[in-house]
């Protein structure tokens, strides 16, 4: 091993056992470069320096006695400031208002990921309140800004913004995101790494701010597809605190298979699409057709987008009730974010209903459409990131369709987004494998299998490297 | 199809109960940009209302009652 920096889970573990590193070693090397580039990135909200030592030393201690807890065990990662953490550690929501709030207990998933030995080294930023106030630019946290690391001047997709910059930038091995509805893939996208949404259920969401109770989804970013496995299998679980968790185990296959596998892509589906969105898509389908069969499909006529919109509207609503009738919206960065929260207080009841009626009819007509391929593979963004002091919904016009965002989040699907290339302007672009529920070692094993027959993962911002 | 003077009735509606308890913290400008929100959530809900379901098709999540577990 060279160096630590941009170095897979699956070979930092390695290179502890072997005693090519310790915790402690890396602990200290990746605070050094969240302290050195986290706020050239505005990616970091709190360095957790004190905690990271002690679990570090922990782990350290308990790997030398023989007691090694698995491949986390260890290694150093962020979270995104949404889950909650104990010992006087601000959990701020990217919000003002909260940015000196507190909790007295960890979040379920900080909770596993320290039972397998994890060293928790940062808070990471985040678009405010997960982007449930409606923003249309990247200035809307209160830590400014991110940037993706492949250049200051773009965004780094939201609302898991610090967790797809700080991997992106080698300044955490791995972090934990968040998506309602495309907060993992875009940051991931924009960032140039791998994002894991699980199926929704498979990890708890207690101690997580709720933005939307029945769409919030907890997952990693990280470097490789098979890292996102490693990381899933540690936080997925069924959890009391959280009854919408699975009781069905998550266990990340050591050797998937690496060829025959039955791909779908959409009929039309790069309508929208950026050229270079598109063009690297041809080439990544021409890569998959070497070890897959891929077919066209369409998902029928079906107000899709409308459904999820409105499960979002409505509990986003209900979530922030007092939040919105205290009128602290009127703290928040982003000025659309002042009077975002008040359109949809007049979501009515049977619109509500109405929307999770047919959810069940959504679900249904998803699984038909994928129940005989292992993915659906699209674009995982139509556009590479956006400049970041423009408002990004007005520079593209036509990419307010979203169908498979709308049906794999309505629906709880797993997806996992890897990069696959880059525009003109070396701005990363990404690839996007979804399954049906429950099925992420399908999407893994072809994502993992791409990555074997492809470098993209291996380029890092030149800037960020050692 | 929705009935665009359907949909700007109920905008109007709406719209004024949201600025009748909120129009004092909202600027004019501000209170624009709810109105086109609120707008958009009405087109969102006729579309889900143009579908039809039948009287027995539930709503996508299960009430579970609960008891406390006895030690």
């Amino acid at each position: 091993m060279n160096t630590p920096v941009f170095t897979s889970i699956r070979k930092l573990s390695e290179a502890i056992i072997n005693g090519e590193t310790t915790p402690i070693e890396l602990t200290e090397l990746f605070l050094d470069r969240l302290q050195k580039h986290g706020q050239t990135l505005n990616s970091v909200v709190t360095l957790t320096r004190e905690r990271a030592l002690k679990e570090a030393k922990k782990a350290e201690k308990e790997i030398k006695e023989g007691s090694y807890r698995g491949p986390l065990h260890g290694i150093p990662y962020g979270v995104k400031d949404l889950c909650a953490t104990s010992g006087g550690i601000p959990t701020t929501w990217g919000a003002a208002p909260f940015k000196n709030r507190t909790f007295d207990y960890d979040s379920t998933v900080v909770k596993k990921l320290g039972e397998a030995g994890g060293v928790l080294v940062a808070k990471l930023a985040m678009i405010e309140l997960a982007g449930g106030m409606g923003y249309r630019q990247p200035n809307a946290s209160f830590t400014g800004p991110c940037s993706t690391p492949w250049d200051l001047g773009h965004w780094s997709g939201g609302s898991s913004s610090g967790s797809g910059a700080s991997v992106g930038a080698g300044l955490v091995p791995y972090a934990i995101g968040s998506e309602t509805w495309g907060s993992i893939l875009s940051p991931a996208g924009n960032c140039g790494v791998a994002g894991l949404r699980p199926t929704y259920g498979r990890v708890s969401r207690h101690g997580a701010m709720a933005l939307s109770w029945t769409l919030d989804k907890l997952g990693p970013l990280c470097l490789t597809a098979d890292d996102s496995g490693l990381i899933l299998e540690a936080i997925a679980g069924y959890d009391a605190k959280d009854p919408s968790t699975s009781k069905k185990d998550f266990k990340h296959e050591d050797n998937p298979p690496k060829s025959g596998f039955k791909l779908a892509i959409l009929k039309n589906g790069l309508e929208g699409a950026e050229d270079a969105v598109a063009e690297t898509f041809k080439k990544s389908i021409e890569t998959l057709e070497k070890y897959a069969t891929v077919e066209e499909v369409e998902f029928p006529e079906y107000p899709y987008e409308h459904i999820t919109r409105t499960i979002l509207n409505a509990e986003a609503a209900s979530a922030f009730d007092e939040f919105t009738e205290q009128g602290l919206a009127s703290q928040l960065t982003a000025p659309e974010d002042h009077y975002g929260p008040y359109a949809r207080t007049i979501v009515l009841a049977k619109d509500y209903l109405k929307a999770l009626r047919l959810r069940e009819k959504m679900c249904k007509i998803t699984e038909k459409v994928l129940r005989s391929y292992d993915a659906l593979v699209v674009p995982g963004r139509s556009r590479t990131a956006p400049p970041i002091d423009q408002e990004f919904r007005k520079i593209s016009p036509g990419t307010s369709r979203d169908i498979v965002g709308a049906v794999g989040n309505g629906a709880g699907l797993p997806s996992i987004a890897i990069p696959n290339g880059f525009n003109e302007k070396g701005l990363p672009t990404s690839i996007q494998f979804m399954g049906r529920a429950y099925c992420e070692n399908s999407i893994l094993a072809v994502a993992q299998a791409y990555q074997g027959k492809t470098d993209w993962h291996k380029v890092h911002p030149e800037r960020f490297t050692v | 199809m929705s009935d665009p003077e359907k949909i700007d009735t109920e905008t109007e509606y709406l719209f004024s109960l949201v600025k009748s308890q909120y129009g004092d913290r909202l600027s004019e400008a501000e209170l624009e940009e709810v109105k086109k929100g609120v707008e958009r959530i009405v087109e969102t809900s006729e579309e889900l209302r143009n579908v039809k379901l039948g009287n027995w098709d539930e709503p996508f999540s299960v009430f579970i009652p609960f008891r406390e577990e006895e030690e």
